[in-house]
């Protein structure tokens, strides 16, 4: 029983462990070598799922502080990548709020706002305020290949709820 | 109607302000700490600096060690492959050896050639760099936005903004941030670099601009100018930041320039501890 209960925990703790190695460590969703304009931002779609899906396993604390870590090692002014997970973490619990029950379509549909409103403003704080400059292709195919392959994680997250989590929506 | 408007308003301040057991911050707080940070970091404070400077030292070693997996896999695999590639390697690099040895002699007549020249036209001899720092590579995290890596050296062994990065002698790019411990270095191929370049047997002189691309493309070049294949780029060294004559690329055909030194796969490079005369960024 007590194994099981740490098995849960340890499954539980999965997703926040996945968003934290990917803003840590080399880990990158930028496959340019195989297709030079691929990048993808995969902390995005993570928080998304889980904060519309299992918010109680998604802190925003977490959040912001995977954020942080993500502009240290990125290059990006502090809090900038904080700036855009708690945008889609705003966006996501405004949806949980006002929806009861929530299917794969209406899911990709709002991530569509949410990613617009986190790279927008993401785009605008960086190329107005710092010395970084970043191409507008850049940020188009990025958010284009984020909610393209939104579907795909959609399902590989809610098989590993299913399985190792529970079935049970927020 | 205003039972619908008080649904928005509720919903809306419920995700800013909610706050639980897992979410101990309110999405509102914690939006306007970013703000904060975000601008005591790009107005560049002394004390945000020092702060910042430390993070990124903690945090670059934090990355490396993170990032061993993904380094020790490639490597096993690699050399698994390598193994049973010996013997072919074995005979390709004698025949490498052999036109070496004959590029060795050539390159002694030339460099004779060259001190001579140099002794008639008058001009100093241009002593070897000999102040330069190994580094290892900490963090080559392939950003789609920015091009850079992370280096293990930092203004403890005097790396400062601006100086250049190469490695086996061929440029790699220049130092934008240092830290005690750590730097970053902006790779030739990123969107924010641009270099002046001369290249061909007319010294044109060109800007080597970066695009996020693997490769970087020669632009502000004279009217009508025909590009072609296999010419070697080099630093042409008048911003006062790169030595003059500093291999980079061969040029292609579209304008585009492949960098002798693969951005992607670098594992040590060297800084030239060179003070630019030039403020960088």
């Amino acid at each position: 029983m007590a194994r099981g209960n740490i098995l849960n925990k340890l499954f539980a703790v999965g997703p926040l462990f996945l968003l934290y190695y990917l803003s840590i460590s080399e880990i990158d969703t930028n496959l340019e070598k195989l297709f030079e304009v691929f990048s993808l931002n995969l902390q995005i779609i993570i928080i998304y799922f889980w904060i519309i899906k299992r918010p109680s396993l998604m802190g925003t604390g977490h959040i912001f502080f995977a954020g942080l870590i993500n502009d240290v090692v990125m290059g990006f002014p502090l809090g900038i990548s904080s700036l855009s997970y708690l945008v889609v973490c705003f966006v996501g619990n405004y949806v949980r709020n006002k929806s009861v029950n929530t299917t794969i379509a209406s899911d990709w549909f709002t991530f569509l706002i949410a990613l617009l409103f986190a790279n927008l403003l993401f785009f605008s704080l960086l190329n107005n305020f710092s010395d970084v400059v970043i191409s507008y292709s850049k940020i188009g195919y990025n958010t284009f290949f984020t909610l393209f392959l939104f579907p795909v994680f959609w399902f590989l997250f809610n098989l590993y709820q299913i399985s190792f989590i529970g079935s049970q929506d927020a | 109607m205003s039972v619908s408007r008080d649904d928005f308003s509720i919903a809306f301040r419920s995700a800013l302000l909610q706050r639980g057991a897992s979410h101990k911050f309110s999405i509102l707080s914690l939006i306007i700490l970013a703000i904060v940070i975000f601008f005591l970091d790009v107005y560049g404070f002394t004390a945000v600096k020092t702060a910042r400077s430390f993070i990124n030292d903690v945090v670059y070693r934090v990355t490396y060690l993170a990032s061993a997996p993904t380094r020790v896999f490639p490597s096993v695999n690699s050399g698994i492959s390598s193994h049973f590639n010996l013997k072919k390697e074995n005979e390709e690099l004698r025949k490498v050896i052999e036109r070496y040895k004959a590029l060795d002699l050539n390159l002694e007549y030339v460099s004779n050639e060259n001190k001579n020249l140099k002794k008639v036209l008058d001009t100093e001899v241009a002593e070897n760099v000999t102040n330069i720092v190994l580094a290892k590579v900490l963090v080559d995290r392939n950003s789609p936005f920015l091009k850079s890596i992370i280096i293990n050296k930092g203004s403890k062994e005097g790396i400062i903004k601006g100086m250049p990065v190469t490695q086996n002698k061929y440029l790699v790019g220049r130092i934008v941030e240092t830290n005690y411990l750590s730097s970053r270095v902006l790779l030739l191929n990123d969107l924010n670099s641009r270099i002046p370049v001369t290249f061909d047997e007319k010294s044109t002189q060109a800007i080597l601009t970066g695009g996020g691309t693997r490769k970087p493309t020669l632009a502000y070049l004279p009217e009508d100018y025909e590009f072609k294949d296999d010419i070697t780029v080099f630093a042409s060294g008048k911003d006062g930041i790169f030595n003059a004559g500093t291999p980079i690329g061969k040029t292609q055909n579209n304008g585009e320039v492949e960098l002798f030194v693969d951005p992607n796969q670098l594992s040590f490079v060297t800084v030239n501890l060179i003070k630019p005369t030039k403020e960088i960024f």
